[in-house]
């Protein structure tokens, strides 16, 4: 295992000498790479390398540095190795790559950040509206989107509900209360 | 002849015998809104059988008696369900099962669930639980008939008296939704 | 006069009759299929609450004219399919509006109700009620090959269409038609598992499929219409199992128990069986059914 990944760094780092590489137990490698290499660096994997599953595409935001993290997750079925590829892209216009163009299925994946987290991808074709109808607000999974204060003022709210109680006071303060009568046999 | 056909004393009995029918064959959409439509199958099948109330599936809304909003509702969802909702024939009730109904529940601070069903669909009976066992669920049919029979379930026609306050808080979560002109 | 008073009064209390038991006989279907199925099911009454309950909507919602027709037809077609068969042997009530070519009336009048329903589910304009109107009629083409075939082998083998000729036949020589020409029987006792839409046949109506068919936009007193008249229908059709092979009945309580015991066959393989497909439907019926009508005829011909 240990040489088949010291061979993948060394590939990869013939063809991509930008690329910085991060070993981690078992069978995880990360690289992290900018974002014009995406879609030659997925291809790479996909075609010469072998690793021909993209298992998932997920982003992280990062409010205090600024930036959004794409990291795509690729795994091949014979060295059974699972690799994240990370990239950052700037939070205030973010336009990355396309690549529904090597693997389908990153077709729904990209839609969905287009609508959650503000993402434009270039030459993405597919309908505006992905799940929510009607949403004029900003992309909702974004950190700096309170959703409390949002619902607060768009839906009406049933007065006395509490919140955020602790749950061994209440236990305790229940478990001393009267059990009625039909309940009897349920309790210990 | 008239007048003994036309008191009130004959409509008292024409009322009783209609509620006693209407509360022993309950039909219900089969349509689950949310995720405590889970609850729903064990309810009418061999265990716990809701079928000995007389309460069974019915396939469409032009069918069906009573609508069960199980669970969360989405303003997506709220708009289907406000069409299945005038699609369905007097008189007709609506039963709001679990607590996202009644404060929101699991999902109060989301964006996109409405958490309180009242100011949207006049709700009848409302089921607390998340998600209630079934035992609850034949509970709150029973209750419902209880309230068929003294003759005051009537969302239906709360809904239309106040349609304008029902139009206009749908509204607010809505924006652009056209609706039809209703002349009841 | 006389004649004509009581023959009136008796098409009155045929029809209620009918309306009865069929309904009486729905509700006990649902309570044996509940024991077969481990649990308590509705009451036995619990048909003709539903159909109460259906009646007192107040409001009613319609699509246009051919809406009403729809219902209309099939309550009609059941009514006529009633009033030609002769449901008691003698006496002056029940005896009903037969006359002599009663089985060729029959034969066509037992497509005109599905026809009429057609017209109504066309006009609704929603798809789902033209897919189960489509698959209702090719049903239908189904299971009337082996009917017609037992229907014709009977009419061959004793030179008769008329319905009353058959019962004094059997009356005469005291074996019943079920004994005497077997072939018949089972091809028509096949078939009637296609004729009262119980399972495996039953994908036309159930409410699982395309929101229950033809009726999916029929509500309140459309309803009501629908399912008295099928009551009614599936009472009439009993009757003329058991006046062609059975022999008849003398009394009301025999013609119960008759009925009943003709009632078990659909119903009990019906609780068991899973939906056939309808071109698996129209297979099975083009199938074995086909070969005993065959047999049928080539005995009623021979012998």
């Amino acid at each position: 295992m240990e040489k088949i990944k010291a061979n993948l760094i060394e590939h990869v780092k013939s063809s991509f000498p930008e690329a910085s590489a991060t070993n981690h137990d078992g069978n995880r490698l990360d690289f992290t790479v900018k974002k014009e290499c995406i879609p030659s660096i997925l291809t790479n994997f996909k075609d010469i390398l072998g690793y021909i599953h993209l298992s998932h595409i997920t982003c992280v935001d990062w409010l205090e540095e600024g930036e959004f993290e794409m990291i795509y997750i690729v795994w091949s079925p014979e060295d059974k190795i699972k690799i994240f590829v990370r990239t950052r892209v700037e939070r205030d216009n973010p336009v990355m790559p396309n690549i529904d163009m090597i693997w389908r299925q990153a077709n729904t994946y990209e839609r969905e950040f287009r609508e959650m987290y503000g993402i434009q991808f270039t030459g993405l074709v597919g309908a505006e509206e992905f799940i929510l109808e009607d949403w004029d607000g900003p992309p909702p999974m974004r950190r700096d989107f309170d959703t409390e204060k949002y619902a607060e003022e768009t839906f009406f709210h049933r007065p006395g509900r509490e919140d955020a109680l602790d749950v061994r006071e209440e236990i305790i303060k229940r478990s001393l209360e009267e059990i009625p009568d039909y309940a009897k046999k349920y309790s210990r | 002849m008239i007048k003994m056909i036309n008191d009130k004393n004959s409509q008292k009995i024409v009322d009783i015998i209609q509620n006693w029918s209407r509360k022993h064959s309950i039909w219900v959409l089969a349509y689950g809104t949310g995720c405590g439509a889970i609850e729903i199958p064990p309810t009418m099948t061999s265990r716990y059988d809701a079928e000995r109330m007389g309460v069974r599936g019915a396939a469409t809304p032009r069918q069906a008696d009573v609508l069960l909003i199980t669970g969360y509702l989405t303003t997506k969802t709220l708009k289907r369900v406000l069409r299945v909702y005038e699609q369905m024939q007097d008189p007709k009730y609506v039963i709001g099962f679990g607590s996202c109904t009644i404060n929101g529940g699991m999902y109060y601070d989301s964006y996109n669930t409405i958490k309180v069903l009242d100011k949207y669909l006049p709700v009848d009976v409302y089921i607390n639980g998340c998600m209630p066992r079934p035992e609850a669920v034949l509970a709150g049919f029973g209750k419902l008939q209880e309230l068929i029979g003294e003759g005051k379930a009537n969302g239906a026609t709360k809904y239309k008296e106040n349609l304008e306050w029902y139009r206009a808080n749908q509204k607010k979560v809505i924006p652009t939704w056209k609706r039809p002109e209703y002349n009841w | 006069m006389e004649f004509t008073i009581y023959t009136l009064l008796g098409i009155i209390a045929t029809i209620v009759l009918a309306f009865v038991v069929g309904m009486t006989y729905m509700g006990l279907s649902r309570k044996i299929i509940a024991r077969i199925q481990n649990r308590k099911g509705p009451p036995v009454y619990q048909n003709f609450i539903d159909v109460m309950k259906l009646y007192s909507k107040t409001t009613a919602i319609n699509h246009g004219f051919m809406q009403h027709v729809g219902p209309a037809f099939l309550m009609v077609a059941s009514i006529m399919a009633l009033m030609v068969v002769p449901v008691l042997n003698e006496g002056r009530w029940f005896g009903n509006l037969n006359f002599s070519g009663d089985l060729v009336f029959l034969l066509y009048i037992m497509v005109f109700g599905p026809l009429g329903m057609a017209l109504g589910a066309g006009q609704t304009g929603n798809p789902n009620s033209a897919i189960g109107v489509t698959r209702g009629l090719s049903q239908m083409v189904g299971f009337e090959i082996p009917w017609v075939m037992a229907l014709v082998a009977l009419m061959i083998q004793f030179n008769t269409t008329s319905i009353v000729d058959l019962l004094n036949i059997q009356t005469e020589s005291g074996i019943w038609l079920m004994f005497s020409s077997p072939f018949a029987f089972i091809a028509a006792v096949l078939a009637m598992l296609g004729m009262f839409r119980y399972s495996p046949f039953d994908i036309v109506g159930a409410p699982t499929e395309l929101a229950s068919g033809p009726v999916s936009e029929n509500g309140g007193k459309y309803l009501f219409t629908m399912m008295s008249s099928s009551s009614i229908f599936a009472f009439a059709k009993l009757v003329l199992y058991v006046d062609i092979f059975m022999g008849g009945a003398g009394n009301l309580v025999e013609l119960l128990l008759k009925t009943f015991a003709i009632y078990l066959i659909p119903m009990l393989y019906g609780a068991v069986s899973p939906r056939y497909r309808t071109e698996q439907a129209i297979r099975y019926f083009w199938g074995w059914p086909t070969f005993f009508g065959l047999l049928a005829i080539i005995y009623a011909v021979v012998f």
